[in-house]
């Protein structure tokens, strides 16, 4: 070969090298969903409710889902829900567990620090669970033998016993356990001190908070994940919906949150505007009470059946929800764990009627209330009572505020229909356990062969046959027919016409955007 | 007169203790507030730590006991919703609601006072009768909906102002207008009323008969005497418009203590409803108290009477 031709050669290698190490840098950037661009624009919301302080500090995340619109900003957990993953590993590199289901653990991302550069150490997690006081501590701790920090990059949860359901509590919105702040920082400034100016490891820092008014955040651009493609993020307390409408219709904000009934129409009818409904774990079902009464009319299963038949699921997801709810046929939500999904309620009035007749009530029967709260007690709860009127089972509407509502429901001092909801967090035998098993918060009446399959779970740590009791149990609660699901609703939000991702939707069963790294507003 | 004020200062703090404890027992009335900090099927082990966290556990004379001990401090608690000390969101949202209630006073005394006088002058012709369209409108129309007429028509359609929120004077207009919309009206009939009287007055004619420029007796002679109960009203609403203003500053999201005091409402938020009506039942106490003893100073008569 000549000189000009190994130069040539030469030449061609080092075009190939150069190539290859241009394609797996960007394959890596692409894995990690990395981005190179600098944060830029402002994304804005209407949020229907106050933002509190409270929801700075994962220590004290209540049992509802309204913190982590928060939390998925400010902070991250060692696991939490991911598009397309009900629990990732965030924090955590991975997890493992021991064959006799005692040990939990963890290994830490390397390098991944907080917004005021510490490094997020195992000491961190430790501090973390330590100083947690939010829903489900009490049961969390006492469960737990012991947190050990291995190293700098492990660390051990021991339990006293195996328990089957501890990622549920501690890798999901059951619970803020697992979401990290940083030891130090908390200890030079104190509880209160880190309300008013927190410090996490999410994709957002802290700005600014008026309290009533709005939170300010800015992109953190050192986020393990990614660099957030949004600069700032302004979450905008609007409490009345047609205001959040009118905000949004104006480009005052992108995202307006909760819009309901004819404003929800109007926002489809808006050029520009679209709808964007979210999904959680939140579903609606009636109970009779009087079931267990041998002389009632509901102790049939034929004219509970009948019930389930009367009502039109799919019209009142049309007329309440724009056809943007679930409907229900199980009392359990569909986006749960361990969720057996039973054979649909098909509306069917004179199938309805047949029943009643051949439960010996021809013409019906007073069924007395229908007791539900003011809100979905009315919402979904009217044209539910209107569906069973049609067929003979004459129940009186009865909303109560919702407060007494769910007072006199756990204290089993209502008769008549309930008009039941859930939103709780956690997976189909926490939901059980409440309403379904004996000794449940609003259990009014349980079966004998429910309950042991119940107890039969508890301690089963192998997936598989877990399921399977778990699913036997539904299996006999929709054969026993022991509730009347109606409906899981949509949380329905306007979205702006300058969103490219506005994450709604993307991580499942939470009703806000997020992950905010993935947001991107659309370019001029 | 020494003896007149200490008898004032000891009902107003008469009124002050019975406010307390009904807003202490009526709050409790509402049910367990833990219903509303969870979702509903949260497990009774949370709900029993969150009732023991907020000391909601204790009998309630005991709970009484440590409000009024606390209260006695200074201390109005810790919001059940916020977790943040009380009188810190409260002085926080003050300076809001002030200012709304100024800017609402403010319109609604340029707005009332001259179509009240007006009104008045022109009694039973055309302004007359639309001063009183005009108070019958003020007086009827809900607050919300003259709110959420503005933002359709001056967000909305013409792009004028934005929708809601605070830090602008732009933001204050339409919320002032709608809070002011009430007591212009008020003030505007008060304001006629007064006039009249004013005007069938002896020196009023004693004026006229004199010769005296018409607008020389209106603007000095009779405008001046009809203020004083106008004024007197517009004080005490002042302070009743820092009170009134939960529905405006909801449609608005006006940042003040009224939409405080619903979100307290909503949550069952005890401290938050508690110090909210303490405080405000403290400003018309600490009100009256001072135009009581502002009349018991300018009229001898009152501060003698049994």
């Amino acid at each position: 070969m000549t000189r000009s031709g190994r130069r040539d050669v030469l030449r061609v290698c080092s075009l190939l090298l150069a190539l290859v190490v241009v394609a797996a840098v960007a394959s890596r950037a692409d894995a990690q969903g990395g981005r190179s661009e600098a944060p830029a624009g402002q994304m804005t919301w209407a949020v229907h409710f106050s933002l509190a302080p409270t929801f700075f500090d994962p220590a004290e995340t209540p049992g509802i889902i309204t913190p982590f619109l928060v939390l998925y900003a400010l902070h991250d957990g060692l696991v939490k829900p991911m598009p397309g993953k009900p629990q990732a590993g965030s924090l955590a590199e991975s997890w493992s567990v021991s064959a006799d289901g005692l040990v939990y653990e963890f290994v830490l991302r390397p390098g991944v620090k907080f917004h005021n550069g510490d490094p997020v150490t195992t000491e961190d997690v430790k501090f973390s669970f330590d100083r947690y006081k939010g829903a489900g501590a009490t049961i969390m701790k006492a469960r737990m033998a012991a947190v050990e920090v291995v190293d700098q990059q492990r660390i051990r949860f021991r339990l006293k016993q195996p328990w089957a359901d501890f990622m549920t509590f501690f890798g999901t919105p059951a619970t803020g356990a697992a979401w990290i702040v940083p030891k130090k920082y908390v200890e030079q400034v104190g509880d209160e001190g880190f309300k008013k100016a927190p410090v996490g490891a999410g994709p957002y820092r802290f700005v600014a908070f008026k309290p009533g008014v709005e939170l300010i955040l800015e992109a953190h651009e050192d986020y393990w994940r990614k660099t957030p493609a949004v600069k700032t993020l302004v979450l905008r307390h609007i409490p009345d919906e047609s205001t959040r409408l009118a905000a949004l219709k104006r480009g005052e904000v992108d995202v307006a949150y909760s819009i309901t009934g004819p404003l929800a129409e109007e926002v489809k009818r808006s050029p520009g505007l679209a709808l964007a409904p979210t999904y959680f774990t939140f579903t609606t079902w009636l109970v009779s009470t009087d079931k267990w009464d041998s002389k009632s009319p509901w102790h049939d299963r034929r004219v509970r059946r009948a019930a389930n038949l009367a009502i039109d699921r799919a019209g009142i997801n049309n007329a309440v929800y724009l056809g943007l709810s679930k409907l229900a046929h199980s009392f359990i939500p569909q986006g749960m764990e361990y969720f057996w999904a039973p054979p649909p309620y098909l509306f069917d009035a004179k199938a309805a009627k047949r029943l009643l007749v051949e439960a010996g009530y021809p013409n019906g029967f007073d069924a007395g209330d229908l007791t539900g709260d003011t809100i979905y007690g009315v919402a979904i709860g009217e044209p539910v009572a209107n569906y069973l009127q049609q067929v003979g089972i004459r129940v009186r509407l009865r909303p109560m505020e919702r407060v007494a509502f769910f007072k006199e429901y756990g204290e089993k001092k209502l008769s008549g229909v309930i008009f039941s909801g859930s939103g709780a967090p956690g997976n189909a035998p926490t939901r059980l356990e409440q309403y379904a098993v004996t000794g449940g918060r609003y259990t009014y009446g349980a079966y004998p062969d429910v309950d042991g399959l119940f107890t039969e779970q508890v301690n089963e740590m192998n997936p598989r046959v877990r399921q399977q009791i778990l699913h036997k149990m539904q299996q006999l609660i929709h054969e026993k027919v022991m509730f009347g699901p109606v409906i899981e609703p949509a949380f329905l939000n306007g979205v702006g016409p300058r969103l490219e991702v506005h994450g709604l939707g993307l991580v499942a069963n939470h009703a806000y955007s997020a992950p905010y790294e993935d947001l991107r507003l659309r370019k001029p | 007169m020494k003896r007149y004020i200490v008898k004032r200062v000891g009902f107003a703090a008469i009124s002050l203790v019975l406010l307390s404890v009904t807003i202490f027992l009526l709050v409790r009335l509402t049910g367990d507030p833990t219903v509303l900090l969870v979702e509903p099927g949260a497990s009774q082990a949370d709900m029993e730590a969150i009732r023991k966290q907020f000391g909601l556990d204790r009998p309630l004379w005991v709970q009484y006991g440590h409000f009024v001990s606390s209260l006695v401090r200074g201390d109005l608690g810790h919001s059940f919703y916020y977790r943040t000390p009380v009188l810190e969101l409260y002085l926080s949202r003050l300076p809001s609601s002030l200012l709304l209630a100024s800017a609402a006073m403010a319109f609604s005394l340029v707005i009332g006072i001259p179509t009240g006088i007006i009104a008045a002058v022109r009694v039973n012709q055309w302004w007359d009768s639309a001063g009183k369209v005009f108070a019958l409108l003020g007086l009827s129309l809900p607050s919300f909906w003259v709110g959420l007429l503005l933002i359709l028509f001056f967000s909305v359609y013409l792009g004028w102002l934005p929708s809601s929120g605070s830090g602008t004077a732009a933001h204050l207009l339409m919320p002032a207008f709608a809070l002011g919309w009430y007591f212009a009206a008020a003030h505007m009939r008060l304001t006629r009323s007064s006039m009249l009287d004013v005007l069938g007055s002896e020196y009023v004619k004693l004026a006229r008969l004199k010769g005296l420029p018409e607008a020389l007796v209106i603007g000095k002679h009779a405008f001046k005497n009809a203020l004083i109960p106008v004024l007197t009203l517009a004080g005490i609403n002042l302070v009743i418009m820092v009170n009134v203003a939960v529905v405006v500053e909801t449609v608005f999201a006006w940042p003040g203590i009224g939409r405080l005091l619903y979100e307290g409402i909503a949550f069952r938020d005890f401290p938050v409803v508690q110090a909210t009506v303490i405080l405000n039942g403290a400003m018309v106490v600490v009100v009256s108290l001072l135009v009581d003893i502002l009349y018991a100073v300018i009229d001898p008569r009152i501060r003698f009477a049994r």
